[in-house]
């Protein structure tokens, strides 16, 4: 599971901004939140007729891969970059 | 059975050398074959870990860069979420494809054809030079 995700931000003419967003803590706090998107999900998986654990089980296999992306992107003076550890 | 090996053995069949030169031949041959299979295949198989996608290229006279580095179990935890996708929703999905003029029939798309694709990524290097862009797509 992700621990980590850094964002950065340069914008011209403007401070560098960086964040560091620790998953858990975050997700803790929305946990509220976390739990009706969950049973959202599942609600969509009755309608459509998609298993649910099937369903349940491949996103936590996204969410568990998720550590060592990255991306990075410039546009002349402007650049953002997202890394999840 | 190499075709060295095969002489080696046809010479004593033939009483041309002895069974202990036949050994000693065998043995020699055995170890000029090992580091030349390795150097074959030097990069070690299931070590890549990402896909990455470099992108340089210059807009309007502005450089710009993609820098991309995706997990491969990311891509295999995404083919079996894809799998999930009910049929329904693939007629629209090719519905809207063909519209945009991209004629390609997702439910003919297996998810144990995308997974092969994903298990032999590690082979894969795509380089695209132009002269005001540059794409690398390969695994590390």
């Amino acid at each position: 599971m992700p621990r980590l995700v850094t964002v950065r931000v340069n914008r011209p003419d403007r401070r560098p901004v960086r964040v560091w967003v620790p998953v858990l803590p975050v997700v803790l706090v929305l946990f509220p939140v976390v739990v009706l998107v969950v049973l959202a999900a599942i609600v969509a998986c009755v309608v459509f007729r998609i298993g649910v654990v099937r369903a349940l089980g491949a996103s936590w296999r996204v969410i568990s891969a998720l550590p060592g992306a990255r991306f990075d992107i410039e546009q002349g003076r402007t650049a953002v970059l997202v890394a999840i550890r | 059975m190499t075709e060295q090996r095969k002489d080696i053995l046809d010479m004593l069949a033939a009483g041309t050398i002895s069974a202990e030169e036949a050994e000693q031949l065998i043995a020699a041959l055995e170890r000029d074959q090992a580091p030349a299979l390795a150097g074959h295949d030097a990069r070690p198989k299931g070590k890549v870990k990402y896909l990455r996608v470099m992108v340089d290229a210059t807009d309007n006279g502005e450089p710009s860069r993609v820098n991309v580095r995706v997990p491969l179990q990311l891509l295999r935890a995404g083919v079996r979420l894809a799998a999930l996708v009910p049929p329904q929703a693939l007629v629209k999905a090719n519905a809207s494809l063909s519209d945009s003029g991209v004629p390609i029939d997702l439910t003919q798309l297996k998810p144990e054809q995308l997974e092969a694709l994903v298990e032999h990524l590690d082979e894969m290097t795509v380089e695209v030079d132009s002269p005001d862009a540059t794409v690398r797509v390969f695994c590390e």
